[in-house]
């Protein structure tokens, strides 16, 4: 369906002689609201927590961080990971690697008041294969990565992946469930938000089997566009009006290198 | 309660009050002569009296007259009014034929000073034009656009650049019924809206009605927009067509029968697509970027008493990226009507109508191939008389079913996709609705329309019905067989009334309610094609709006200018919005994503309108506001609807400059759309977010643009072949009006963010070459 909606999208945007400027928009500043990025997984047993705060649109910086608070996370085996504060908004957990089929409560306390959610860690898809995908679209060429898997039947399976291009960072790139092809032979096409892949560029793709309400979030933020009649935040599962999201997921890492196919 | 007890003791009273009075009663039809087209609202009156009417939708009219032998005037904007000597012991039944003016140039006074038609009805919140009065108006790409036209009306709101959308006193989109041969048409628009269905060569006159709706119209909470397609020349066969930049266009029309039966065919295809070939690309060279439309009417004239109608369109955008893609649309609508005059008094009009949208997608790339395919459709009857019980009351009543069949996306994967077939239920409605109304006019200061309409909204099965909580999940669900599940009833009160101070001036009033169970689900701010559609259900309560208006009119220098101030309050309940997030594409839960709130509009609508002579146009400038409220949107504040415009002002003008030059000019200025914009960021995994927390708090830019028009017409080379060419200019003066303005990092410094506007069309010249013969 993503795939529908990138087509219809390219064929109104091939009909509109459009231009584009910069513009100077008067915004207010609204009251700053916690922000609490959780993003736990198997990938190492090193975890991180941010807990930051919203910051005026006109700011120099992205975000507050939000030092001195009190970052817990409580596994269904009764375990307790008290999380410890590095500065700048950071708060890690060495020796702490989650584990599928588990239930995980996340607490955190600050000036604010205390911020809470739960969720529930799924175990991995593996991946069945993986390669670099060349289109050409009205004359440009795009490159993308193409992971097939054979999705589990009659079981909601929800997917997250961000990728990393050149050793720049992780960005969120696409979210999916398979609510139109459960239990199929399925491919997944990631490319960065910007189709800005280019030949000769190294590529590391990370996906994450992520719990409903973490899709929901992160569907909620690839289905706003500038065409959206209402755009909203996107719907977090942190209580008390936190933006943000608690993850605990199973995930790999992906790394290729872009090259014209040989023939 | 008190309201029906009021209406239905006025209608006895009414009855017992006009009885027994003898008069001798005149009918029949005004016509065009050169074409034999019937004339929708010429008036006819007896010269030096009080006595006149004007002809209703099919051109039909009935008279009481105290004379035996009576002057009759018969006129029409843009025609020679006719005189005639009746004598009604002789002849009762009259076909008027009026002559064209060549040119408006040809200023003529008509005697019969019976122009204030505007200012003495009793209808409000109602405007109607012939194509022929806004053939010099200037458009976008030189394609004449009736629904372009009516958003430069007060109290009608444009959906955007080039959109051929628009909002009505602050409703909905899909608030509008708009009626082509009283076939309800889906979807209004072409390629993402920048053209209207409606081929101006095929239509002959447009009603649009903003409040006091009349009882004979229902489902939808808005506006009524009423076109009617030309009849086809039934004295001499004739072609008319265009070439333009974008499209081209061919009518043919003539006499199956001369002076019986005549037919016209219209059609209308763009030709953007044509330049594709000229692509190196493959793919693109095998894409597909058009739409065509056409028209077609025929009508038998049996005799005097009974004529058959049978009319039709079918339109299509198609577009497709090589076969990876194709992406198809369009409405059908077929109409048969039948005319039939029992007697000079009444007149009946039973309809068969059925209509249709339909979209495709097409996708085979390869990983994914499948098809989506959705379809509404209606097949509805009605039978509606007209009795002229005499020149102070015309009653009017009806009955009418409404069958309505939604079949939603269905994806159809075939085998060996990488996607799962899925085929979401259909849904069934049947309207069944009664209505009756009166025209009266008791005295010289006052007319009234009074109406009631009951409908009766039958939900049908078969089908899952499922229940929700309050977050939107499902709790239970029930299966039905092929009954009726649920029956919506509402009783429709409508009223429109006019004190006449004097012949030039007057003060009207008017209510409607109107209660709509078909909803468009659009969450894009252009409605778009795969918008889904959903009917009345036992989730789905149906809107409704409840109208008032008072207004001042007035005529200035002998009915030459029209003036016009109104003003309204309409409430809208049970408004349909979306859950954050919504998921409306082939969701049998879809429901579970409604959120059902509440609406409010008020504003003052200015129209000064000049119809006639050299120089025409019109001055239209509203103030209004138009707001909603949802628990769960924007903390359970009231805020402002998208489109809701604190100022709209529009300028029309036309000038005949010679016999040959005609010059057109419209400039349009409106307060920017209410937006949500973000009022802070944050940073999540690296991706800045935007904070919002206001819905509807700011305001896109202000829109303003200018445009241009001239018309030249040189003599004809032969003495039936016209031509002519139509130059145009939009936005002369080349502003950017924001389209869209979103906001992103900036490229050099992610902590950095900045605010960019697209800008859709800048100065656009155009010209279209024109033939007629």
């Amino acid at each position: 369906m993503k795939l529908l909606r990138f087509y219809i999208l390219m064929s109104f945007a091939f009909l509109l002689v459009s231009c584009e400027d910069l513009i100077e928009v008067d915004l207010n500043s609204a009251n700053p609201k916690i922000v609490i990025e959780a993003d736990l997984n198997d990938l190492s047993n090193k975890q991180m927590i941010r807990v930051s705060r919203t910051v005026d649109f006109g700011a120099p910086i992205s975000s507050e961080a939000i030092t001195g608070a009190k970052v817990t996370v409580a596994d269904s085996k009764g375990r307790l990971f008290e999380f410890v504060d590095k500065g700048e908004g950071l708060y890690v957990k060495e020796g702490f690697k989650p584990v599928a089929g588990l239930s995980y409560n996340l607490t955190v306390n600050v000036e604010e008041g205390v911020y809470q959610s739960s969720t529930k860690m799924d175990v991995f898809v593996p991946v069945d294969s993986i390669a670099i995908k060349e289109e050409t679209l009205f004359s440009k060429t795009y490159y993308s990565v193409v992971l097939k898997f054979d999705d589990p039947k009659d079981i909601p399976n929800y997917y997250k992946y961000d990728i990393a291009i050149n050793g720049k960072g992780f960005k969120f790139a696409s979210a999916y469930s398979d609510k139109f092809n459960d239990g199929l032979y399925v491919s997944h096409q990631i490319t960065d938000r910007d189709n800005s892949i280019e030949l000769g560029d190294s590529v590391v793709v990370r996906r994450q089997c992520v719990a409903k309400e973490v899709y929901t979030y992160w569907n909620d933020i690839q289905m706003l566009n500038p065409g959206s009649a209402a755009p909203a935040n996107p719907t977090s599962n942190i209580s008390n009006g936190a933006l943000g999201y608690f993850s605990v997921s199973s995930a790999k890492e992906y790394g290729l290198r872009v090259v014209k196919e040989s023939n | 309660m008190r309201i029906h007890l009021l209406i239905s003791s006025l209608i006895i009273f009414t009855y017992f009050n006009t009885f027994g009075q003898d008069k001798n009663t005149i009918s029949g039809y005004v016509k065009d002569a050169s074409s034999g087209e019937l004339l929708i609202g010429a008036v006819v009156q007896v010269k030096d009296g009080q006595l006149s009417t004007s002809t209703n939708s099919y051109g039909y009219f009935s008279m009481d007259v105290l004379q035996n032998e009576v002057d009759i005037i018969a006129s029409f904007v843009g025609y020679k009014p006719f005189f005639v000597k009746v004598n009604v012991s002789d002849k009762k039944r009259l076909a008027i034929e009026l002559e064209p003016l060549d040119n408006m140039l040809e200023e003529v006074v008509i005697s019969g000073k019976k122009r204030n038609d505007n200012v003495t009805n009793a209808q409000m919140g109602a405007l109607n034009f012939t194509m022929e009065e806004v053939k010099n108006v200037p458009v976008l790409f030189g394609e004449r656009d009736i629904l372009k036209t009516i958003q430069m009306l007060p109290g009608v709101a444009k959906g955007g650049e080039g959109s051929s959308n628009f909002y009505v006193r602050g409703g909905g989109g899909d608030q509008n019924l708009i009626l082509l041969d009283e076939a309800t048409v889906y979807n209004a628009s072409h390629l993402m809206g920048f053209f209207s269905t409606f081929n101006s060569d095929a239509i002959k006159d447009v009603a649009l009605y903003k409040g006091g709706i009349p009882a004979q119209y229902g489902g939808r909470a808005s506006s009524v927009l009423d076109v009617r397609m030309l009849d086809g020349n039934n004295k001499k066969f004739a072609a008319e067509g265009g070439l333009g930049l974008i499209a081209s266009r061919l009518k043919l029309e003539g006499p199956i029968v001369k002076d019986k039966s005549s037919f016209m065919l219209s059609g209308r295809r763009t030709y953007a697509d044509l330049f594709l070939k000229l692509s190196n690309d493959e793919k693109v060279k095998n894409s597909k970027l058009y739409f065509y439309d056409l028209n077609a009417k025929a009508n038998y004239r049996f005799n005097d008493k009974n004529t058959l109608y049978l009319s039709g369109y079918f339109g299509k955008d198609d577009l497709g990226y090589g076969d990876l893609f194709s992406f198809d649309w369009g409405n059908a609508t077929a109409t048969a009507r039948w005319n039939h005059v029992f007697n000079e008094k009444l007149f009946s009009n039973t309809t068969l109508i059925y209509s249709d949208f339909t979209y495709r997608v097409n996708v085979s790339s390869d990983d994914s191939k499948f098809r989506i395919a959705s379809k509404i459709e209606n097949i509805n009857l009605k039978q509606d008389f007209s009795y002229y019980r005499n020149n102070q009351n015309t009653f009017r009543f009806g009955i009418q079913g409404l069958r309505q069949k939604i079949s939603p996306a269905s994806l159809d994967a075939g085998d060996n996709s990488s996607v799962n077939s899925i085929d979401i239920e259909k849904r069934y409605g049947i309207e069944a609705a009664a209505y009756a109304s009166h025209e009266w006019k008791p005295s010289d200061w006052l007319s009234l329309i009074y109406g009631l309409r009951f409908t009766d909204f039958m939900v049908q099965g078969p089908g899952t019905f499922y229940d929700f909580d309050a977050d939107g999940d499902v709790v239970g669900s029930k299966e039905y067989g092929s009954s009726i599940i649920k029956h919506h009833l509402n009783l429709e009160p409508r009223l429109s009334m006019s004190f006449i101070l004097n012949p030039k001036n007057s003060i009207k009033l008017s209510y409607n309610r109107i209660v709509q169970n078909l909803h468009q689900l659009t969450n894009t701010t252009s409605s778009l094609p795969t918008d889904q559609f959903v009917l009345s259900s036992i989730n789905i309560k149906p809107q409704y709006a409840d109208q008032v208006a008072v207004g001042y009119f007035r005529n200035f220098a002998d009915n030459g200018y029209e003036l016009s101030v109104e003003s309204y309050y309409k409430y809208m309940g049970n408004q349909i919005d979306f859950r954050n997030g919504a998921d409306l594409q082939a969701n049998k839960y879809l429901e579970g994503e409604l959120l059902f709130g509440q609406g409010r509009a008020y504003g003052l609508e200015w129209l000064l309108r000049k119809k006639q002579g050299r120089f025409n146009g019109w001055v239209s400038y509203t103030l209004g506001k138009s707001e909603r409220q949802f628990d769960q949107i924007n903390d359970g504040q009231w805020f402002n609807a998208r489109q809701d415009r604190t100022h709209d002002v529009s300028v029309v003008a036309m000038y005949e400059l010679t016999k040959k030059w005609s010059l057109g000019a419209n400039f349009v200025y409106y307060t920017g759309n209410a937006i949500t914009y973000p009022s802070g960021k944050y940073s999540v995994n690296g991706n800045t977010m935007f904070y919002y927390t206001e819905r509807n708090g700011y305001r896109m830019p202000d829109y303003h643009r200018l445009d241009i028009s001239a018309t030249y017409e040189p003599k004809p080379l032969h003495k039936r072949f016209h031509s002519s060419w139509s130059f145009g200019l939009y936005n002369v003066y080349n502003r950017k009006n924001a389209y869209i303005i979103d906001f992103r990092e900036n490229e050099n410094n992610a902590n950095i963010t900045e605010a960019y506007r697209i800008a859709l069309f800048g100065a656009i010249p155009s010209v279209t070459w024109n033939f007629k013969f």
